[in-house]
This record gives structure tokens, C-alpha cells and sequence, in this order.
């Protein structure tokens, strides 16, 4: 059966994930702000600087998390960009959107408007990378970056692409912050003193970041692990059936539960919308470790949890900071990553060592 | 490179998948029966701005539903839902009936949505009051472009594979195209497939600012077009594998045979004066639909109406074609630009013209271009045997699709 290889990876979050180098090291698991905003690379690095004044925060971020991910893999082009969002461009969109209601649909100038639509990361990695080949914008909420994958996955297995360049992105506004808090989505900063595993709390901490993969059927010198399946999963009745729900994943990809060394769980730190992730944890016995105190809740953390399971599985090495009950596995060959968004939109990723 | 298979190399055209139904909301109609009877009368649904709340009411023309929101949640009978989550059920439900799928879960069942602008209608109008303090509106939780594909999905018990695309104007081809692969590679049984997007003041500013709206009749492929008439609506196709169709003895409508995605990779919002990714889009639908140029008997254009589109778009039509360009026509001045919906609501169009052995119109025409050698159909043509007929999309971002539908 064909095999899909990273071979090449990036991160924008808010640590120093830009550094290849970097792998996170005596952390607090205990934040202290409820929203966790990207550390952001020198754009001029990866964007001519002319183009970089025109565009917004989330299209500096995807583009760049694009042009990184091809030089870690040592290419300048690929087949195909896939893209994921879950918000698309909202610093646009709201820069637009108030502009023309404080002016009553006057005096307007199209830059925000043209830059708005949820393809413009993608479309930009194409213009700046001359890419004129298959190019896609997924923007399912909390699965976008999911279906991007599934698409990426299903090119190199139908041998429509040899390379393709799959990501995820999403950015925080002060709009966005206001609508989500306002909402009772957001963490009240006086509760956070508990880690997102142990919370007793009600809201989550607010994230934002880029991360973009270069997938192939053929490894390389660069491949850090292999993607034996993803799935997405609309909605679950309970615990339970997300437990149903894996052991269909794991015997359609013919993965025994017993051969996954670790679990990466997107818990998001609400106690509510927690609570079936939570029992579904308990019932895996199974190693467990969290990622959300590390990129903050957003509609493609799972982007994030992939780029953080494809480094644990090359390094051979799990960051204490994600791992409450530390100790040290012997091997680490299979990691799962399931996440959730409020209870909604589950997914299912197996990461394998190469 | 795309190399185009010559006719002599030709051993089978493929097969594709069935479209067993299809559904359509918009300003020709709020039913495929509607629709095909204003494409018969040449009926054009472009009109002073009659339900869109905008300073630019009496300047401009748009292809709008003619259904008001309460008019529309009365005819949907599921409740108070956004304009979006709306006309998609409508059009959902249209296509589900015409394919006679009564019980869901009797095969895997998909829904492939797609939309720029989502629930932008309704945010718009509570935005401002928001961060004003005057209301505390959840309108954030309507507002994402997932979700009036959940609410449909939900309605419907779909759970198998619940997706939405923006890929801007081209996102319902997209979609389409999505939904043919995965029945090809047999991860789904079947799929409903479209795009859904209302008419918002945003999108309408927006065109605006960019100096690409008509105020009167928007005229596709004429010397003298100045732009676009923006539309609204919403069109679901279900695509079925042969296995389900032979099952239930189904009615094939058409197939959809040929698929192609490509980046023009030029500029955020205009297309390459040659047209490049609409070239490649094109070729690529020729080369999955394993038919040679000729074969096309009509072209169902992305014919906006703006002067850059339809000139790019024509340069690629004759160098696809090599100057034997097959009939064609834009139909955009029948609805208007449905934006993410265009696709969809051209593919019924298509379909329409496959099944009723028809050529619809492009409206409005007096001169032809200058830049082209070709010139679009612009009466209605009846008897005329349509066996395979393309579909262009092309949108910002540089997204160009091609689709390709065979009789069924």
C-alpha cells in the first residue's frame, strides 16, 4: 500500500517553533493571558517586502508557513497547495465590513475586500511560488485543515500529484477575541490557574498559527514521520461512540489500539465541552499528552498537534510540558491526535514513525 | 505538462459518475422547472435591487431570489435559519427528491458544500450594533462558512463526509470535482454536491470598489461589457457510483466526466491576459474526461461580463480549442454572478441543455469583441444534440475549474 511521507514541515505558533531547532523546553503548563498570539518569523525572510505591507496577519502567516515548509523539505515547487481555514481572512473581512457600514457604503477601496476570501492564503502561495497546478481552500470550521489532508492524501494515492503542500491557518483579531468572549467562548483570565487537563472552568484560551506539511509517496532525507490516516467526524452522541468511532478508524487502517505509544488530546481546557474527550482519555489507558496550552484553541490546532506529533516521532523525544504524568516511553512509534471543537466536529489523525 | 489525448488514442471516454438529481434556488427560478422555463423564454431574473438592504438600491441591477426571508422560511417549513442555511436546504431537498433518496443511511452519503460569504447577510446587520453595544447577538456562531452545510447536513442526517470549499467563483466546480473523486476512489457511494451564497452588501461593496459591476444589464462576450450583475442562490447536484444507480434502477440525468483545477497564478483578482489557468483548467477536464476538444458540442463560459474575464477566457477557449471553439454561451445574464454558487447553478443549466437539446442564450449582446474570433451564441438554438458539454468556473485567488458532462 502507497505510504504518505512528511518531508518537509513548519510552525507558527505562539513558541519558538520557527526555530527547526527548537523543541520546546521548561515551559509552565500554567498561562498567563487566555489568548496565545503567534510569534511571528521576519516575513522578509520568506515574502518579497513590497508585497508584505498589503497583507494581513493571517496571509503573512500561511505564506510564510508555506515557503518555510518547502525549504524544509528542499523544494521550490510542488503539484498541488491544499489549504485549511477555519475563519479564512478575518482581519479583512472585518476591516472591510466596518469600513463600509461606518461610511454608509461610501468611499470605499477594494484592497481589504479583494484580500477577504478564505483562498487568499493559498492563492498567494501559488502567485509567489508560480504554482499553477491543483489548488484547493477547505474551510470546514474545525476540521478544515482535516479535509485538506484527506484531499492531499487521496492526490498522491491516485498519483494526480507527487508533492503536495498541505496546511492549516487561522489568525486572531480583536474583533474575533471580542465576538468569542462576548459568546462565553473565552477562559476568564482569573481561571486560569489550572492546566487545560485539570480544568474546572468553563471557556477555552484563544490561539492562532500556521502550520504547512510538504507530503509525498516517496521519502527523503528531509521525512520526519509517515500519515497512516485521518477521519473526520461530524458529531458524536457520547464518549462511547467516539470510542466505536476510533476502533472503525483503527481497523480500517489496520492499526491495533495496543500499538499507539502516545495520545495527543485536544482538550481545550473547558470543563463542559471537555467532558466527553475527557472520559474518552480515561478509557484508552493509553499515554496521554495535550496541546492546546501550547498553540491556544483554534479552527486548525490539529495543524499544529501534527507538526508537534511528526517532531516527537523523529526526535524520539515527548516535551514534558505536554506530558503531565511524565515518563520516559522507550519507543515512540504511532501517535494519535484527536481534537474537538466545543464537542463538535471530531477528528482522527495516526502519525508513524519513518 | 497536460498532454491532450489524440482522438486517435482514444480507447474509452470515461465513464465518470451519474447525476441522479439536481436542485436550484435563484433568480430564474426556485425550482429546476422554473429555471429550464425562463431559459425557454429567454426570461432574464436581473432586477432593480428589490430585497438587498443597500445605498445603491436604485443604481444598480442584481439577479436576487425573488423570495423575501420570511417568504423563504415559510417555504422551507424548518425553521428560523439564515437566507444561507435556506435556499441551500431548498435546493438540497429539490435534488434529494429528484434522485428519489428517501433513507440516508441506507448508503455512505456525502454533502459537499461550498460559499465565499456564508452567513455575511445576517452578520452584516447586526456587525456595527455589536461592538456598539447595542445588541449581544450570537451572530458569530452563523456567520463561518461550515455552517449552513451542518445545519443541512443535520437536517438530513448526512454524517459521512460533511465538507465545505471556497475557492471564491469557482468553488462549487470544485466541490463537484471533489465528489466524483471520492466516489471514484469509493470512499463515498454517493454525494451532494453545490454551492450556496446569498447576496450580502459586503460582496456588493466589494464588486463595487473594484469598479467591475454593470449597472444595467450586465452584456458577457460583447465589445462593449462593462462588468458583472452580481446574483444570489443556491444549486445542489447528487452524484451517484454506478453500483447505487443499478441498484435502484435510477434515471441518469447526465455524467459528470471531466474535471479540472488549476492556479492562474498571475494576480489576486485578475486573469492572465492569455488566460493560462483557465487553458489548463480545461485541458485538464479534456485529459480525466478522456475525449478530445472536438467532441465538446457546447461551452457553458464563466462569461462574467467584466472586460478582463471574458477576454482571457475567450483567448484560452480558442487556444484549447484551437480555433474550432464549440458553441457557447455565459448564461450569467439570465442570474447573475452567484459567486460560490455559479458553478452549480451552471451545471444544472448544462444539464438542462443536455436533456432538452438546447443552447441558452448569452443575453444582451450587440458587438462582438475585437480581441476574439469567436462568437458566443446569443439566440435560443433548439435541436441540437448535446452529447458532451463543458462548464468554466474561475474565481479570485487565481482558482480556474473546468467541468465536463456527457448525456446520460
Amino acid at each position: 500500500m502507497l505510504e504518505i511521507y512528511i518531508n518537509g514541515m513548519s510552525c507558527i505558533s505562539n513558541h519558538n517553533t520557527i526555530d527547526e531547532n527548537y523543541f520546546f523546553g521548561d515551559e509552565s503548563s500554567i498561562l498567563s493571558s487566555n489568548q496565545l498570539a503567534a510569534t511571528e518569523p521576519k516575513y522578509s525572510d520568506y515574502i518579497p517586502a513590497i508585497a508584505i505591507r498589503r497583507m494581513s496577519h493571517i496571509i503573512k502567516m500561511g505564506l510564510s508557513a508555506g515557503m518555510m515548509s518547502l525549504k524544509s523539505a528542499g523544494l521550490e515547487k510542488v503539484d498541488a497547495i491544499i489549504t485549511g481555514t477555519g475563519m479564512g481572512c478575518f482581519e479583512d473581512t472585518d476591516k472591510f465590513l466596518r469600513a463600509l457600514l461606518d461610511n454608509d457604503e461610501k468611499l470605499l477601496t477594494p484592497t481589504s475586500f479583494i484580500q477577504s476570501t478564505h483562498n487568499t492564503i493559498g492563492g498567494q502561495i501559488a502567485l509567489q511560488i508560480k504554482c499553477n497546478g491543483y489548488n484547493f481552500t477547505y474551510v470546514h470550521q474545525n476540521v478544515s485543515f482535516e479535509y485538506a489532508l484527506l484531499d492531499a492524501i487521496m492526490l498522491l494515492k491516485d498519483r494526480d500529484a507527487s508533492n503536495v503542500l498541505v496546511g492549516g491557518v487561522d489568525e486572531i483579531t480583536p474583533s474575533v477575541f471580542e465576538l468569542l468572549s462576548r459568546g462565553g467562548h473565552i477562559k476568564k483570565t482569573e481561571d486560569l490557574q489550572e492546566p487545560i487537563w485539570k480544568s474546572t472552568t468553563k471557556g477555552y484560551i484563544l490561539g492562532e498559527g500556521a502550520a504547512f506539511f510538504n507530503l509525498s509517496a516517496e521519502t527523503s532525507p528531509s521525512t520526519y514521520a509517515k500519515i497512516i490516516g485521518a477521519k473526520c467526524i461530524q458529531s458524536i452522541v457520547d464518549s462511547d461512540d467516539l470510542i466505536n468511532q476510533l476502533n472503525n478508524f483503527l481497523s480500517e487502517i489496520g492499526v491495533g489500539k495496543d500499538e499507539i505509544s502516545l495520545v495527543l488530546s485536544g482538550n481545550s481546557g473547558d470543563v463542559i465541552t471537555d467532558k466527553n474527550i475527557v472520559d474518552f482519555n480515561n478509557q484508552l489507558n493509553l499515554p496521554i499528552a495535550y496541546f492546546k496550552h501550547l498553540c491556544g484553541e483554534y479552527y486548525t490546532s490539529s495543524a499544529f498537534a501534527l507538526w508537534l506529533a511528526a517532531n516527537i516521532l523523529k526526535r524520539q523525544t515527548v516535551p514534558s510540558v505536554i506530558f503531565p504524568n511524565y515518563s520516559p516511553l522507550s519507543n515512540v512509534d504511532n501517535i494519535l491526535i484527536v481534537n474537538h471543537h466545543e464537542n463538535k466536529q471530531y477528528s482522527l489523525m495516526l502519525v508513524s514513525v519513518c | 505538462m497536460i498532454n491532450i489525448i489524440s482522438k486517435a488514442q482514444i480507447k474509452s471516454v470515461n465513464q465518470g459518475v451519474a447525476i441522479t438529481g439536481m436542485g436550484i434556488m435563484s433568480a430564474i427560478g426556485n425550482s429546476v422547472e422554473e429555471t429550464l422555463s425562463s431559459l425557454v423564454n429567454s426570461k432574464s431574473g436581473i432586477e432593480k435591487i428589490k430585497y438587498l438592504e443597500t445605498f445603491h438600491k436604485d443604481n444598480f441591477v442584481v439577479g436576487e431570489v425573488k423570495l423575501s426571508n420570511d417568504e423563504l422560511i415559510k417555504l422551507a417549513g424548518i425553521g428560523n435559519y439564515n437566507r444561507t442555511t435556506m435556499l441551500g436546504y431548498l435546493a438540497v431537498k429539490e435534488a434529494l427528491q429528484e434522485a428519489s433518496i428517501v433513507d440516508i443511511k441506507e448508503a455512505r452519503t456525502g454533502l459537499i458544500s461550498s460559499t465565499t460569504v456564508a452567513g455575511m447577510c445576517h452578520t452584516e446587520l447586526l456587525y456595527k450594533g455589536f461592538f456598539e453595544g447595542k445588541n449581544n447577538d450570537n451572530f458569530f456562531d452563523y456567520h463561518l462558512n461550515g455552517v449552513s452545510t451542518n445545519n443541512i447536513a443535520d437536517i438530513f442526517g448526512i454524517n459521512e463526509f460533511v465538507t465545505t470549499i471556497n475557492t471564491a467563483c469557482s468553488s462549487a466546480a470544485n466541490a463537484m470535482m471533489l465528489g466524483a473523486r471520492l466516489i471514484k476512489n469509493n470512499i463515498l457511494d454517493r454525494v451532494i454536491v453545490g454551492g450556496i451564497d446569498p447576496l450580502s452588501k459586503f460582496t456588493f461593496n466589494g464588486f463595487n470598489t473594484l469598479m467591475i459591476l454593470d449597472n444595467e444589464w450586465c452584456k458577457p462576450f460583447d465589445e462593449n461589457r462593462k462588468g458583472l450583475n452580481l446574483g444570489e442562490g443556491a444549486a445542489f447536484l447528487v452524484l451517484e457510483s454506478d453500483k447505487c444507480v443499478k441498484e435502484k434502477n435510477k434515471k441518469i440525468l447526465a455524467r459528470l466526466i471531466g474535471y479540472g483545477n488549476a492556479n492562474d497564478a498571475f494576480h489576486q483578482t485578475a486573469s492572465s491576459p492569455e488566460g493560462y489557468g483557465a487553458e489548463l483548467a480545461m485541458k485538464k477536464a479534456l485529459t480525466v474526461a478522456q475525449i478530445s476538444p472536438d467532441r465538446i458540442d457546447y461551452l457553458n463560459a464563466h462569461g462574467t461580463g467584466t472586460p478582463n474575464n471574458d477576454a482571457s477566457e475567450g483567448i484560452a477557449m480558442q487556444t484549447v480549442f484551437n480555433n474550432k471553439v464549440p458553441k457557447f454561451s455565459s448564461t450569467k445574464a439570465f442570474t447573475g454572478h452567484t459567486l460560490a454558487a455559479a458553478a452549480a447553478v451552471e451545471a444544472v443549466i448544462s444539464i438542462l441543455a443536455i436533456q432538452n437539446n438546447m443552447i441558452f442564450p448569452c443575453l444582451n449582446r450587440s458587438e462582438q469583441m475585437k480581441n476574439l474570433s469567436i462568437t458566443p451564441v446569443d439566440k435560443l438554438e433548439k435541436n441540437v444534440e448535446l452529447n458532451y458539454v463543458m462548464s468554466n468556473s474561475f474565481g479570485f485567488g487565481g482558482n480556474c475549474s473546468s467541468l465536463i458532462f456527457a448525456k446520460g
